[in-house]
C-alpha cells in the first residue's frame, strides 16, 4: 500500500463529504471494476492507488480473460491466462474476477465457466456490450448459459444501455450489434425468474432502463458508466427498492467520485447506503464465496 | 453586484496549513465525520480550514427533460453552502430551448438578486445565429450587470466557426465580459427522442481566438472526448479556461494536469482549470470529491477551488 493514498491536503469533511474512514465503513464492493481491461495486471497495480485512496474494500473485475472483440479470450496466449489465474488467487481477498462469455458462442462459452469458474478461481459471468455474433441476451441460446451460471451459484452481470438512434429514432436504435437493452434483461429474468441478474448501467437511460426491469424482482440494478444525474438513485430506490440496487465504479476510465456521488445525492438511510454500496452484492455473491473460501 | 463569496474565501492562513495533510486515518471530530455526508458547520468564532468553493458551473430552473431535486433555487443555494460553495456562476435552463432570451436573462438576474442569498452571479445567454444579438448582449452587460455570458452552441444551432461567434469574442473582450461555451448538457446517448442535437466541435477554437487575443473564454464540461486532438492547440494558443464538471477516470484532475488522463489527448496546467459543478443536473458531490481522489497539494486546489475564477471575473 502507498501511504500517500491515504494522505489529504484537506479534510473532505469540511466540505461536506465523507473522509476516507467514512468510505472504509461503508464496505464498499465495486461491481464495475475495469482495472484488468486488456489483461493489464499493471494498469490495475497502478490504479489501487485510487482504490485506497477512496476506501474501496472489493473490486469485481468484468475484464477476465477476454474483450470486446474476444469474450472468450481465444486469442489470449495460455502463459498470461495462466498469470492472470495466479494473481487472482494471490489476491482474492481483494480482487475477484468475472468473465466475459459470448452469447453467440453457447457451448464455447459453457466451456470457459467450467474451466475458469468450476474449476479455476472466477465467481461470475459478465456479458459484454455487444458480441461478434451479434446475439443478445433475451435469444434462446443464453437458456444453457444461464443454467450452467446457475448451478455454479455464479453472479451473472449483463451490460446494457439504450443509446438514442437509429430510423425510426429510438432508445436502443444506435445500440452496437449483440448489446442487450434492459427490455432483454426482463425476457431473459421471465423464463429464469429463480435466478438473480445484474442489469448493467440501469440501461444507459436510466429513467427508462428502471421501468423495464421493475416487475421482476430477480433483476438487481447496477448504474455505473454514465454521467452522475443527481436524483437518479432516489428514483431507482422508489421503484425498485434500495434492496435490488448495487453499486459500481467503473474505473479506471470513470471516476470514483462520478459514481460516488450518485449515491451520495440520494435521501438515504444509512442501512440503504449500506445495502447499495455493497450488501446486496455481498448477498448475491455469498453462495459462490462461501464455496470458494473467499472472505465476504 | 454583490460578491458575497469573497468574504468567506478569505483563508486563514494558519488554520489551513494545520489542516494539510491530515491523514484520514486520524479521528475527526464527530461533527465531521458523518457517513451521511452532512454539511459540517464550525463552531460558532471558528474559521473552517481550507478556502471556500467559487463553483464556475451551475444553473437554475427547471431542465426541460426532467425535474430535478434543486431546481428551485434557494434549496439549491442551501445545497451549495453545505458544500463550503460560497459563489455560484449561474445560467438559466430557460435559455436551452426557449427564443426570447433577453426575458430569460432578466428573470435570471431578478433570481439571483432575490433568491441568490448574495452567492449566485448571474450568467446571461446570447445566441450569435440570431438577429440583433448585439442589443441581448449589451442588455446583459449594462442593465443586468452581468460578468459574463454562457453559450449553448449545439443547443443554439451554430457552430465556433460562425463568424458572427467571433464577432460576439470580441464584442464580449470590449467590455470584459467572460464567455462561457457549454460543450454539452447531457450525454448525447439519452438525449429525449424528440431532440437531435449534434456535439461542438472545438476544433475552429484555437484559430478563432488567435484573433480575438483579449477575449475571455472557459468551456463547461468539456469532457476529453469532445475536445478531441485540440487541447495542446487550446492550451498553447489561447488563454482558455476549463471546468472540472466533466473530467472523468480515476484520479482524473491530478492525471490531466500531468498529461496522463486517458481521455484526454494533452494536459491542462491547474491554472486553467476552474472547479465546476454542473448542478442541479449533476450531484455537487461529483466535482467536489474529485478534488479529493487526486492528491492534489494546497497550492493546486487553492488554484481549482477559487484563485483561478477570481482571475477571470474579479
Amino acid at each position: 500500500m502507498n501511504p500517500a493514498a491515504r494522505e489529504f491536503a484537506l479534510d473532505p469533511a469540511a466540505y461536506g463529504l465523507p473522509t476516507r474512514d467514512d468510505l472504509v465503513k461503508l464496505r464498499i464492493w465495486d461491481m464495475h471494476y475495469h482495472g484488468f481491461y486488456g489483461g493489464g495486471i499493471r494498469q490495475h497495480e497502478e490504479n489501487l492507488f485510487y482504490v485506497e485512496r477512496m476506501g474501496i474494500e472489493r473490486m469485481l473485475s468484468l475484464d477476465i480473460a477476454g474483450s470486446p472483440t474476444d469474450p472468450l479470450g481465444t486469442s489470449i496466449p495460455d502463459e498470461k491466462k495462466r498469470e492472470m489465474r495466479d494473481y487472482l488467487e494471490k489476491h482474492a481477498d481483494r480482487v475477484s474476477g468475472l468473465i466475459p462469455i459470448d452469447p453467440s458462442q453457447p457451448d464455447e462459452s459453457c466451456r470457459k465457466m467450467e474451466d475458469w469458474i468450476r474449476n479455476g478461481p472466477c465467481i461470475g459471468i459478465k456479458y459484454y456490450g455487444g458480441n461478434p455474433g451479434g446475439v443478445v441476451c433475451s435469444h434462446p441460446d443464453n437458456n444453457v448459459i444461464i443454467r450452467l451460471a446457475a448451478e455454479l451459484k455464479a453472479v451473472i452481470y449483463i451490460h446494457t444501455w439504450m443509446k438514442i438512434g437509429g430510423q425510426p429514432r429510438r432508445p436502443g436504435g444506435d445500440n452496437e450489434r449483440g448489446e442487450s437493452t434492459p427490455m432483454d434483461v426482463a425476457l431473459l429474468a421471465e423464463r429464469f425468474p429463480s435466478v438473480p441478474l445484474i442489469c448493467g448501467h440501469s440501461g444507459g437511460d436510466w429513467e427508462l432502463g428502471v421501468r423495464a426491469v421493475r416487475p421482476h424482482e430477480n433483476v438487481h440494478i447496477e448504474f455505473s458508466g454514465s454521467d452522475p444525474h443527481s436524483g437518479q438513485v432516489d428514483y431507482t430506490v422508489r421503484e425498485v427498492g434500495a434492496s435490488r440496487m448495487i453499486w459500481g465504479g467503473h474505473g479506471p476510465s470513470r471516476s470514483y467520485s462520478t459514481e460516488l456521488s450518485k449515491v451520495l445525492d440520494a435521501d438515504l438511510t444509512h442501512d440503504q447506503r449500506l445495502q447499495i454500496f455493497g450488501g446486496n452484492l455481498r448477498r448475491l455473491a455469498a453462495r459462490i464465496f462461501r464455496q470458494k473460501g473467499y472472505k465476504l | 453586484m454583490p460578491r458575497e463569496g469573497e468574504k468567506g474565501t478569505t483563508i486563514d492562513r494558519r488554520s489551513f496549513v494545520k489542516a494539510a495533510l491530515l491523514p484520514a486515518a486520524l479521528p475527526l471530530a464527530a461533527a465531521l465525520a458523518s457517513a451521511s455526508a452532512q454539511a459540517a458547520e464550525p463552531p460558532s468564532g471558528q474559521t473552517r480550514a481550507g478556502p471556500d468553493i467559487i463553483d464556475s458551473n451551475v444553473h437554475l430552473f427547471e431542465w426541460p427533460f426532467r425535474k430535478l431535486k434543486y431546481d428551485k433555487t434557494e434549496p439549491l443555494v442551501a445545497k451549495l453552502r453545505k458544500h463550503r460553495i460560497t459563489q455560484a456562476w449561474a445560467g438559466s435552463f430557460e435559455a436551452v430551448l426557449h427564443k426570447q432570451l433577453d426575458a430569460i436573462n432578466r428573470r435570471l438576474a431578478e433570481e439571483c438578486k432575490a433568491h441568490g442569498d448574495g452567492m449566485l452571479i448571474p450568467f446571461g445567454s446570447v445566441n450569435p445565429a440570431w438577429a440583433d444579438w448585439e442589443e441581448d448582449l449589451r442588455r446583459c452587460h449594462e442593465q443586468y450587470r452581468m460578468p459574463g455570458l454562457r453559450l449553448y452552441p449545439a443547443y443554439h444551432g451554430y457552430a465556433l466557426d460562425l463568424p458572427e461567434f467571433a464577432r460576439l469574442l470580441s464584442e464580449a473582450a470590449k467590455r470584459g465580459l467572460l464567455v462561457q461555451i457549454a460543450m454539452r448538457l447531457e450525454d448525447e446517448r439519452v438525449h429525449h427522442v424528440a431532440i437531435s442535437v449534434p456535439l461542438v466541435n472545438a476544433s475552429p477554437l484555437a484559430e478563432v481566438l488567435k484573433k480575438v487575443p483579449l477575449a475571455k473564454v472557459q468551456l463547461v464540461n468539456s469532457a476529453g472526448p469532445l475536445l478531441g486532438n485540440n487541447v495542446s492547440d487550446l492550451v498553447r494558443d489561447t488563454q482558455i479556461t476549463f471546468d472540472i464538471a466533466a473530467t472523468e477516470g480515476n484520479g482524473g484532475i491530478g492525471r490531466l494536469i500531468k498529461g496522463e488522463n486517458y481521455s484526454y489527448r494533452g494536459s491542462i496546467p491547474v491554472e486553467r482549470l476552474l472547479f465546476g459543478s454542473h448542478a442541479p443536473l449533476f450531484p455537487c458531490e461529483s466535482a467536489l470529491l474529485k478534488l479529493f481522489e487526486s492528491p492534489l497539494s494546497l497550492e493546486q486546489l487553492e488554484k481549482l477551488m477559487n484563485a483561478n475564477a477570481r482571475r477571470l471575473i474579479g
